[in-house]
């Protein structure tokens, strides 16, 4: 109940810090930042249900993450109207078609050979995208992205897009934390803690696997949509090997396999992408080497150094 | 298409499939020995590139670069292979998300080292020119790296069939629990092993250096093509290795001039299929750990 | 009254040029305990993948309550009221007792249903099967931090949570020290008759304590098969098994 009050009112200081915020110099950029941590938070969350939860490691999220993010570029081109749910049902529709027919393939490997074949897969995927020009843009992506409306009302101006943003984010958030807390959820980890006692006990994991392949990608599309939106462009990079790895280091290094854990993934990978990158020039060495770390030292991740550490306090 | 087109294309396809060799069996020797797939392979093959390039500004000279690469990377592998992998000894995919971060951090530090522009090497002289192949002009470069693939592969075998070092390799890649039963030290063989893998990926950037241009981006696609070329041939043996490399080349130079829009997506479609079918490729070893 | 409630005919399974099933034939009645013994490599362990659905015959059939059930998945054939034990415990060993007993109780109904999973009556439910094999109040511990002992009787648990009409116990006292091996064998010895039991057992003192039939199997085949007088006076088995173990 503590944190379902914590998570709430975290959820509101959120929503309102264009107001508590104004004053404060350099909080426009600040929203921006806190905007694509919120935006990278839903990716890594969705790409958690997978890592974490029904411990499938995929190298390839980006293509759904990507897939998303271009199909919602196009249809509102396509279709003529900027109405959100229009550009938001086509990019789940096209990631949930694109996750079927991958997971289809994919979802009978396991441990590394499930993580060779998602990357595979999603390598097609970005050289589709970089080949097909008319469609896509090609190599110079999908520029003029516009933002949504919402039953008419304009979501571009930065302050309500923002908290369209929040919106969205705090929708996933609780769509993840009610999986985990279901009997689906609970599924899940019993896939991931051992697959042949569940097939043992009458579960058709091969179908639970794919059914929450296609549930990620789905989340990923979303957002996807959302990055789209953000910077009003849609880059190749958005469906490259980059972007998949990108999210596994945000979930361990969260911490996979809880709701903070990929939150606070996102956010630390986005500090470091954004806000130090622009301050020293070996960001990515410091991303690599922090990930090394925690690959070595703490793979259970940040939320997982801070469960060790109450057991410790609490002894 | 003409004969001629054919001839040519069909030189490019083995010439590129040489190269792909040298860079996958690297990657193929590494995965046999180690169950690791590793994901810092592409860039192992960038800083052999870009230390080809240092070599030439610094000496005038392409050649010594044959010698200085493979050995900067082999030792870069021997130090990395115990301070870092050998701490995961058995968590297999542990292993793997460390070459990832590896290849984070070498491809940041060539980006910070030689600047992320695009460069391009000379053709060493010698090679820089054009010889009569079927009534047309051929770069006598793309000659070389097949000649230069087809030594080091009978160079690589000898050494894999016929010296102790090959013996001991063979036996670690079929078993390497009953080596260190037997009493052979592993932890020795795995770092060698590693360091071979990387020397021969830095070996596949030297070669590669004058052909195409170094740019950021090299690693990635150097290691989605090794990775193609591993998991077709087999994964785990050099011969896996060969088979891979000499089909895919063709492969993908043919496809790009049949079809050129769907080339790339072929090509994985071509692993993905082979992947679903058999898992350890076609001539490889069948060892599917977690 | 007795029909065969299992039935496998000429089962054959091959590995790469060996045998390790070579043509078994055996019928099981309903309410019958069968055991299942033989050397190591004798097959036994694969007997039971082929029965469960893990691995698939190169040849023959597997009947289950009249249903030819050889092409049928591991899942399906669990829904048709076969259970296993493995050998070595396959438990969720991240899980609590709890969870991992609520993971098999509510198998039956099907894993889509966002419901909250850990109610109350859950709760008590599963505790009730963990008290019935001996694993009271031990509902929060995790899997992994259990004893061998009471990991094997968690392991009966699961095999025991969707009520089978078939159950397999692949060596359940494996590893045992004298007082647990006790425990299980009396937690088995108490099930209803009409419950079936196939058990892959060496601990011979075991095995003739709850077999009602021994099948003994040899390089993939069934060399003989009788009531546990029977067996015990077989020279063949002697010869084979029997003689080793007890060292005649």
């Amino acid at each position: 109940m503590i944190r379902a009050a914590a998570a709430v009112a975290a959820m509101a200081a959120l929503f309102a810090f264009p107001e508590w915020a104004s004053g404060i110099e350099g909080s426009r950029y600040a929203e921006t930042i806190v905007r694509d941590m919120l935006v990278f938070a839903v990716y890594a969350l969705s790409l958690d249900l997978l890592i974490g939860r029904a411990g499938m490691p995929s190298l390839g999220h980006a293509a759904f993450f990507g897939s998303g993010a271009y199909a919602a570029a196009i249809a509102s081109s396509r279709f003529g109207t900027d109405e959100l749910a229009v550009s938001l049902v086509a990019a789940i529709v096209v990631a949930s078609i694109l996750a079927t027919a991958i997971g289809l393939l994919s979802v009978r490997a396991s441990g590394i050979f499930f993580l060779m074949l998602t990357l595979a897969f999603a390598q097609m995927a970005f050289a589709v995208a970089f080949q097909w020009n008319d469609v896509t843009g090609g190599s110079n992506g999908f520029s003029g992205v516009r933002r949504p409306t919402l039953a008419g009302m304009d979501l571009s101006a930065p302050d309500t897009y923002y908290r369209t943003v929040v919106v969205a984010f705090a929708l996933v958030v609780a769509l993840v934390w009610w999986i985990a807390r279901s009997h689906y959820g609970r599924a899940l980890a019993g896939v991931r803690e051992n697959e042949r006692r569940m097939r043992a006990l009458g579960y058709d994991t091969a179908r639970i696997k794919l059914s929450v392949f296609v549930l990620a990608g789905a989340l990923a599309a979303v957002a996807g949509a959302l990055s789209a939106w953000s910077f009003r462009f849609v880059a190749t990079s958005d469906v490259g090997l980059g972007r998949s790895v990108e999210g596994f280091v945000m979930v361990l290094i969260g911490g996979a396999g809880s709701i903070l854990g990929p939150i606070i993934g996102a956010a630390a990978v986005l500090y470091i992408d954004r806000v130090l990158s622009s301050a020293v020039p070996y960001s990515q060495t410091v991303l690599g080497v922090v990930f090394i770390v925690f690959v070595l030292a703490a793979r259970q991740g940040i939320v997982g150094l801070a469960r060790a550490a109450a057991v410790r306090v609490r002894r | 298409m003409s004969p001629d087109l054919i001839v040519q294309q069909a030189l490019n396809g083995i010439s590129f499939g040489a190269l792909l060799f040298i860079l996958a069996a690297g990657l193929s020797l590494i995965f046999g020995m180690m169950d690791v797939v590793n994901l810092a392979h592409g860039a192992f093959y960038m800083l052999g590139a870009y230390v080809t390039l240092q070599v030439v500004r610094s000496t005038g000279e392409f050649w010594p670069a044959l010698i200085v690469a493979p050995v900067a990377l082999g030792l870069l592998g021997l130090a990395l292979e115990p301070t870092l992998l050998r701490r995961l000894r058995g968590r297999h995919l542990d292993q793997v998300l460390l070459t990832i971060g590896v290849g984070l951090v070498i491809v940041d530090l060539i980006g910070l080292f030689w600047g992320r522009e695009i460069r391009t090497l000379p053709l060493p002289p010698g090679l820089d020119r054009s010889i009569d192949i079927a009534g047309n002009a051929y770069p006598t470069y793309r000659l070389f790296v097949i000649v230069f693939a087809v030594a080091l592969a009978a160079i690589l075998t000898y050494v894999h069939r016929r010296t102790a070092v090959g013996a001991l390799i063979r036996a670690g890649v079929d078993d390497a629990e009953m080596l260190s039963a037997l009493g052979v030290d592993t932890d020795r063989l795995f770092a060698v092993t590693f360091a071979v893998g990387a020397g021969l990926a830095g070996l596949a950037g030297v070669i590669a250096a004058p052909a195409f241009a170094l740019s950021p981006g090299m690693d990635v696609d150097a290691l989605i093509y090794s990775l193609i070329v591993v998991v077709v041939g087999g994964l785990g043996t050099l011969g896996g290795a060969a088979v891979g490399a000499w089909l895919v080349g063709p492969a993908d130079t043919f496809g790009k001039v049949l079809f050129p829009q769907f080339a790339l997506a072929l090509i994985f479609a071509i692993m993905a299929v082979v992947l679903l079918a058999r898992p350890s490729g076609l001539f490889g070893r069948a060892r599917i750990g977690r | 009254m007795t029909e065969a409630v299992l039935e496998v005919r000429e089962l054959r399974r091959e590995f790469g040029g060996i045998h390790a099933l070579d043509g078994v034939t055996l019928a099981v009645r309903g309410g019958e305990r069968l055991a299942v013994i033989g050397p190591n490599g004798a097959g036994k362990t694969t007997f039971f993948n082929v029965l469960t659905g893990e691995i698939p015959p190169t040849a023959g059939t597997v009947v289950l309550e009249g249903r030819d059930v050889t092409g049928m998945s591991a899942p399906r054939r669990a829904r048709h009221g076969l259970a296993r034990m493995y050998q070595k415990s396959e438990l969720f060993d991240g899980l609590a007792a709890r969870e991992n007993v609520a993971l098999a109780l509510v198998a039956g109904r099907g894993p889509y249903r966002l419901g909250t999973a850990g109610t109350a009556a859950e709760r008590a439910e599963a505790d009730r099967l963990l008290e019935r094999v001996g694993l009271a109040g031990q509902g929060l511990r995790r899997a992994r931090a259990l004893s061998h002992g009471e990991r094997r009787q968690l392991e009966l648990a699961l095999a025991l949570a969707r009520r089978p009409r078939v159950l397999l116990l692949d060596e359940p006292t494996a590893g045992m020290s004298p007082a647990e091996t006790q425990l299980i064998t009396s937690l088995v010895a108490e099930l209803d008759r009409s419950l079936t039991i196939l058990i892959v057992e060496h601990d011979m003192d075991v095995v003739f304590r709850l077999a009602d039939r021994i099948a003994v199997l040899h390089e993939g085949r069934v060399i003989a098969d009788g009531t546990p007088v029977q067996i015990r006076g077989d020279h063949v088995v002697n010869d084979v098994y029997l003689g080793r173990v007890v060292g005649a």
